[in-house]
């Protein structure tokens, strides 16, 4: 068909500007030095992911600690984003719009606005510099992006299936269990991986927070880069990347309808 | 149970989680702005901090430039998300892959490009490597400042390529949910393809890329990583300039960090608002 | 006014295991309303959006008054359609709707507003011309749609299924507003559906399509009364078939003899006769039967009968019914005009 050249190779600009920025990355994580101005590293070598996975450079355990962080924020938000997801998805009320915007505003406002009178706050009740702290505080963030998904997934549910299993017999909790948690599973799936990310991504709030005390991967990715070893910098950026890469393989199959309509849900 | 206590109890942990946290910490950074602070003993509330912070040089510029990067950045990565989505939604050799570098880009950290683009179009970066290879400069020094520089091109770039993703998913989403039916009504009503394009479909998705735009301009305006990476001494983005001001051991100043982060949050919520209002003034939601 | 024709028309969607249209042969006459009539899936939208440009067929053509226009994008066919969704463009108002095809051919805002008043008019929506769509009912939106196309004045109206998203009385309403001007414009109208009632009711000729090609076409009764396939007869609604040898005029079953109408060739062959045909009670080609089965349907009850191990059901009024018993064993009049021999056995 004509275009469908044109087309390709308007693609393949795209899919390189998409790239761009990660190939020095890649590059740099295997070079032994790459002075100016070399095309190509002068010395290949695994120094870089060497010192970025040896025990003294402390990276493994910080992507531990971002991960465990990340997944009880995740863990956290979804327990509470459920309830709170499938009544502004199932139930229309007065003021439902004031308490959408309400939760949110956390997402779209700029962090700086909250993390000063935040890190007040927790001053107080001694949780700056702790891992519980940034926990919570990454909850501002995190939980409207999964009420908002749980919402949409829950205005495509219908309750009559609770009501048809508990005249079947079902308990409540059978009914969750058995009925309401399979129906919605793919929604919470999404949530989930969408809410680590978010959590993940945080470099503010857990710098205000920890106060330097919690080092979690990009805390650390930018002490490295500012100390000047682009080969480690490069491969903590690429380790960094890792989960999200994971998230995107898990989810591929239904992205392009469900994940777009994810991000979607923010503008609405 | 009635339905009213219903949905209070569905939404209380969550609403407990807002309020106590969010709304608590906006409050107390409000407070602070008003140069309300007990502890320092300050409790005649005042509007000093905004007067001081509105007649700094460096706050102004800081605000000018952090404008100036938000809203480049913020058409740039529209007009070409525009462009993006318009293609993606096509068949084509390679589609796929695309689409999935196109996924990929959304979950890579912001820090992560901005280093990135750091090794990229720095002075001895990739592109300036390439430059010299091609004969067109001699020494980095050459090589035009990209990163670090005060007029924010390198924050720019790195904007336009984490945000483009963002828009094109939200665009896909949107001309997905419309379908293609209306489009062949107007090819059918005697319209061609780009009539079509111009006088349908713009129109019918310019709601999800107005308040993608919106998000973009909001985010851009206020984030902080990114200029810390990749911005100039001289201007600093403004949270950049509130973080410092809030930094300084000198306790008296940190009513000024919070007028700044105040104003920075009210520009953002502004934009938002404006946006919403105008969507609703058009009777179309943003989906 | 435009002949429409459709030659050989295949298409096969990309994946899909079956071909939508499998060779279909149709002419619409110059200036009629012609029913495309088939069950959900045959093949009828597919066919409509060959004609509308909006499709490319595998192979086949479009002819318009015995011209070629497939090379033509949609735009210039002339062909105007209608969905089955009124489609209305949200950010354009009523007007702007109706508006939007001669504003595409570059008509002046003078003209096309001089051209939008009478058919608001003529669809009764004046004064909605401001609104927005959202504010108009569904069959005011309906209508709107079919005015937007209507105001072009295509050579060629296509309808996919316009009432089928319409409450039961704005369906008779919308059915005599399409008819009426159809019959003001005289532009050559394909309407797709797949209620035969329907179809019967607004259409000219009908032309029903089953698997993706043309099963029969032609005026209403000779579909309804002379189906050239069982098939066809079982879409009309048609249940009793006779198997059995036609010799001499005559139809032998295993029940017994029954007089044609028309002599045909001896051959084997099946004979069908509509429920709302068979009499119960003497006359000629009467047999005996056996009462089956007894339902009351309302306006009338439907009579299952027993004739030698050959099942036949009869569509009587309720009062008739009534005095019968099941197991009665009773005289079935099958009139000799209403028996249908079809074509192939």
């Amino acid at each position: 068909m004509r275009g469908r050249g044109s087309r390709g190779l308007a693609g393949l600009a795209l899919g390189l500007f998409m790239v761009l920025p990660v190939l020095p990355l890649v590059i740099w994580s295997f070079a032994h030095g790459w002075r100016f101005p070399s095309l190509w590293p002068e010395d290949v070598s695994l120094d870089g992911w060497a010192i970025a996975l040896s025990d003294r450079a402390g990276v493994l355990q910080s992507f531990g600690l971002t991960a465990l962080i990340a997944a009880a924020t995740t863990l956290i938000a979804l327990l509470i984003g459920l309830p709170a997801g499938r009544a502004l998805g199932l139930y229309r009320f007065r003021g439902k719009g004031l308490v959408a915007l309400l939760l949110v505003a956390p997402a779209v406002l700029p962090g700086i606005a909250v993390v000063f009178g935040l890190h007040g706050i927790f001053l107080r009740l001694g949780l700056t510099g702790t891992i519980a702290g940034v926990i919570l505080a990454h909850l501002v963030p995190v939980l409207p992006y999964v009420t908002l998904v749980l919402a949409a997934v829950f205005s495509r549910f219908d309750p009559a299936f609770e009501d048809q299993a508990r005249s079947l017999g079902a308990t409540p909790l059978q009914c969750l269990t058995r009925v309401t948690l399979p129906a919605i599973w793919p929604g919470l799936l999404t949530a989930a991986l969408f809410a680590f990310l978010v959590s993940w991504s945080q470099y503010l709030l857990t710098l205000a927070i920890g106060g330097g005390r919690v080092q979690t991967l990009p805390l650390l990715l930018f002490s490295s880069a500012s100390a000047g070893r682009n080969d480690v910098t490069a491969a903590i950026a690429l380790l960094y990347i890792l989960p999200g890469l994971l998230v995107l393989i898990i989810t591929a199959r239904q992205i392009t309808g469900r994940g777009a309509a994810l991000t979607g849900g923010i503008g609405s | 149970m009635t339905d009213r206590r219903r949905i209070f109890l569905l939404l209380a942990p969550a609403l407990m989680v807002i309020g106590g946290l969010f709304l608590t910490g906006l409050g107390l950074t409000l407070l602070r702005s008003f140069r309300y602070m007990p502890a320092l003993g300050l409790t005649d509330p005042d509007l000093a901090a905004y007067v001081a912070v509105l007649t700094r040089p460096d706050f102004l510029a800081s605000l000018g430039f952090s404008l100036w990067i938000a809203a480049a950045s913020t058409l740039i990565a529209a007009m070409l998300a525009l462009a993006s989505a318009l293609l993606l939604r096509q068949s084509f050799p390679g589609r796929a892959v695309i689409s999935f570098l196109v996924q990929l880009n959304l979950t890579i950290p912001h820090i992560v490009g901005a280093i990135g683009v750091l090794y990229l179009v720095s002075q001895s970066g990739v592109f300036a490597r390439l430059a010299r290879a091609a004969g067109m400069i001699a020494a980095p020094s050459d090589f035009p400042i990209l990163t670090n520089d005060p007029d924010g091109i390198g924050i720019i770039l790195l904007y336009v390529w984490k945000e483009l993703p963002f828009i094109t998913l939200i665009l896909l989403s949107s001309l997905q949910t419309l379908g293609e039916d209306h489009e062949a009504v107007a090819r059918s009503l005697g319209a061609s393809r780009w009539q079509a394009v111009a006088h349908v479909l713009l129109p019918m998705i310019s709601p999800a890329l107005l308040s993608a735009s919106a998000l973009v301009f909001a985010f851009s305006f206020g984030a902080y990583e990114v200029p810390l990476i990749l911005g100039a001494n001289a201007p600093k983005a403004l949270a950049v300039l509130a973080w410092q001001a809030q930094t300084e051991p000198d306790l008296v100043a940190r009513p000024e960090a919070m007028a700044m982060a105040v104003i920075t949050a009210l520009i953002g919520l502004g934009l938002l608002l404006a946006t919403l209002r105008s969507l609703r003034h058009r009777g179309l939601h943003a989906r | 006014m435009t002949t429409l024709g459709l030659a050989g028309l295949c298409k096969t969607y990309q994946g899909a295991d079956h071909r939508a249209l499998a060779g279909l042969d149709l002419t619409v006459e110059s200036g009629t309303l012609t029913a495309l009539l088939g069950p959900s899936g045959c093949g009828k939208t597919t066919a409509m959006k060959l004609v509308a440009g909006l499709l490319r067929p595998d192979a086949g053509d479009v002819l318009l008054d015995g011209r070629s226009v497939l090379a033509l994008p949609p735009e210039r066919r002339g062909v105007a359609m209608v969905f089955q969704n009124p489609l209305l463009f949200p950010h354009l108002t009523v007007a702007g709707n109706l508006g939007f095809g001669l504003r595409m051919r570059g008509l002046s805002p003078r003209e096309i507003a001089a051209r939008v008043e009478p058919m608001l008019e003529r669809v009764r929506l004046d004064g909605l011309g401001p609104r927005r769509p959202v504010d108009l009912s569904g069959g005011q939106q309906q209508r709107a749609a079919l005015a937007r196309a209507l105001i072009l004045q295509p050579k060629v109206l296509l309808l996919d299924e316009p009432l089928s998203n319409l409450d039961p009385g704005l369906r008779d309403e919308m059915r005599c507003l399409i008819r009426g001007l159809q019959r003001e414009t005289g532009i050559t109208t394909l309407i797709v559906t797949h209620d035969q009632a329907e179809a019967v009711a607004i259409a000219d000729r009908i032309a029903l399509m089953l698997d993706g090609r043309l099963a029969q076409s032609g005026a209403p009764e000779d579909l309804y009364r002379r189906p050239a396939t069982a098939e066809v007869a079982q879409f009309f609604g048609g249940v009793n078939f006779l198997p059995g040898r036609v010799a001499g005029g005559q139809f032998h079953a295993t029940f017994g003899r029954l007089a044609l109408a028309e002599a045909g060739l001896d051959r084997e062959a099946t004979v069908t006769i509509r429920p709302e045909a068979i009499r119960l009670g003497e006359g000629p080609n009467t047999l005996t039967g056996r009462v089956q089965e007894i339902a009351f349907l309302g306006t009338q009850s439907r009579v299952t009968l027993d004739l030698m191990a050959t099942t036949l059901e009869a569509l009587v009024a309720p009062d008739v019914a009534e005095s019968l018993t099941v197991g009665q064993e009773i005289a079935v009049n099958l009139p000799a005009k209403a028996l249908w021999v079809l074509p192939q056995p």
